[in-house]
């Protein structure tokens, strides 16, 4: 059969860039998906508005995984106002993957504890 | 065995989906053609409102439905068919309990039982009951093998419980629990005994009376018939003091501007028109089974529960939910992949056109008390073979290296 998933995704499953913990965060959040039971615990370390790093962790399906390292990869290096701009349909533009109306969630969970956490820091902030 | 291929061409999903292999019956069965064209010749030939005309085609009607209840009556071993009510399904069965029972029946310091493994509509009427009548939901914990033990029993039955609610087959362990055994205890603290037998009924020989059973509650579209129809079986004796679920046509005596006397049961429960297709579809599929044999089914199913269960021991990795034996389940077999999420090898399995249900099977409590995540659920029924389950392994150890 031919494979379900492009092989450079396969890789980043496997072995994802962004995975892990970063140990002094600004600002951490978890995030949970009910309907299949995913939970994830994001950290971003943010400074003069630029997230610097960020990384996320937790028990998560392929197709989440995925969303997760592709996001974050988008993120790091840009400002808050830049990272807000990146809503589901640029995420999903981003990871390019077939995916049934199910499974849309698994793969923008990152991206709304991404959206939880800036508005939690800001909040803090101000 | 059964004969898998001459029953799978009573099947038209079959013929319309060649490659389909179809592996989610607790969700609902498909239906034979007989099923089918039943519902045609229905609206075709036959259709008109039930008890409401004197004219030959609503008498043939109403006729229809009647025999169609009496069919279910005897399919279960009711000792009337006037203990028979035609609801929407199993849902619908256990709120309309729920409502017309245990609100009515139950008050502070009173106590609900139910096993960690119910279905959320064996769950859900039961904590909204309690919410509202400040009685007690208690839980009674099932062991690893997916059985309520003597002590957990002891330990939760008493004189308080007034309504115990449990699956005759838990749809996500497969485990059958023994009805009559329970039964003979909680009525000895005085309680009533509510089945949700949605996961039993396709597969099991119910008698309602021999089980000793108060309510049992089932679908028809788990059992070959349509999607919309159940039943609600009640003991007569506590049937003629419930008062009724929905209100409006088709369920009284006489209404005046002042006073209503309401229908005789079953009839008091089943307001506004019924879903009379469903019925006499529902009572097609009973002759179906029958012709085919409810015992012949259920020694198919436990040879294909020891083929998969066999096979699923020899993979590395596999965690099965529930007893390991054949005969202590339904068609139905749960597992999960240590370090692969169930969706990730369901998408892989139904690209082979492997038809599963991954997730929480509506019962989340029971995978909270396994600390468990999403399952991956397996259930076969007559026209499935062993070469489908041997089809499901060999994709599940290609997933499982996929993923790695």
């Amino acid at each position: 059969m031919d494979d379900l998933y492009r092989s450079e995704l396969m890789e980043i499953y496997k072995d994802p860039t962004h995975k892990g913990h970063l140990s002094d965060p600004s600002i951490s959040t978890e995030k949970q998906n009910t309907f299949c039971g995913d939970h994830l615990h994001l950290t971003l370390k943010i400074k003069n508005n630029i997230i610097e790093d960020a990384k996320f962790d937790g028990a998560m399906c392929f197709v989440s995984i995925i969303g997760a390292d592709f996001l974050l990869e988008e993120i790091i290096g840009k400002t808050i106002k830049e990272a807000k701009k990146i809503d589901q349909k640029k995420l999903l533009e981003l990871i390019n993957l077939n995916l049934s109306t199910s499974r849309v969630a698994c793969a923008t969970l990152t991206l709304k504890a991404l959206q939880e956490a800036i508005e939690k820091y800001e909040q803090e902030k101000n | 065995m059964l004969d898998v291929i001459k029953i799978k061409k009573d099947f038209p999903i079959f013929n319309n989906h060649q490659d389909l292999i179809y592996l989610d019956n607790a969700a609902t069965s498909q239906k034979p053609q007989t099923v089918i064209d039943r519902i045609a010749e229905f609206y075709s030939s036959e259709n008109a409102n039930v008890h409401r005309g004197v004219y030959p085609l609503s008498e043939q009607a109403s006729e229809a439905y009647e025999i169609a209840r009496k069919k279910v009556a005897d399919f279960i071993g009711a000792k009337s068919s006037k203990e028979i009510i035609f609801t929407k399904g199993t849902t619908e069965s256990l709120n309309l309990v729920a409502q017309s029972y245990a609100l009515e029946n139950l008050k502070v310091g009173d106590e609900i039982l139910v096993a960690d493994f119910e279905h959320h509509s064996n769950f859900l009427p039961w904590q909204i009951v309690c919410q509202k009548t400040d009685a007690t939901l208690k839980i009674l914990n099932s062991d690893k093998s997916g059985f309520i033990s003597q002590k957990e029993w002891q330990n939760k039955l008493s004189k308080k419980t007034k309504i115990v609610a449990i699956a005759h087959a838990s749809n996500v362990l497969g485990t059958i629990n023994d009805i009559k055994k329970i039964a003979k205890m909680i009525h000895s603290v005085g309680a009533v005994l509510v089945v949700d037998g949605a996961q039993a009924i396709p597969h099991l020989s119910v008698n309602v009376q021999d089980l000793d059973c108060d309510f049992y509650a089932f679908s028809g579209h788990k059992m070959l018939g349509p999607m919309g129809i159940g039943i609600l079986y009640v003991k007569e004796t506590i049937l003629a003091k419930m008062l009724p679920y929905q209100l409006g046509g088709g369920m009284i005596e006489s209404v005046s501007m002042n006073e209503t006397i309401y229908a005789d049961y079953p009839e008091k429960f089943e307001a506004g028109t019924p879903n009379v297709e469903g019925a006499i579809a529902l009572a097609e599929a009973i002759d179906y089974l029958s012709a085919i044999g409810l015992p012949e089914i259920r020694a198919h199913e436990i040879k294909l529960s020891e083929y998969l269960l066999n096979g699923l021991a020899k993979i590395n990795r596999v965690k099965l939910l529930g007893t390991a034996d054949a005969k202590g389940r339904t068609g139905l077999v749960s597992f999960y992949v240590d370090g692969i999420h169930a969706h990730d090898l369901s998408d892989f399995l139904a690209k082979n056109g492997l038809a599963l249900r991954a997730g929480f099977h509506c019962a989340m409590p029971l995978h909270q008390s396994r600390s468990c995540g999403a399952t991956l659920r397996v259930s076969y029924y007559l026209y499935n073979s062993e070469q489908d389950l041997e089809f499901l392994l060999s994709n599940l150890e290609k997933a499982i290296t996929y993923y790695g």
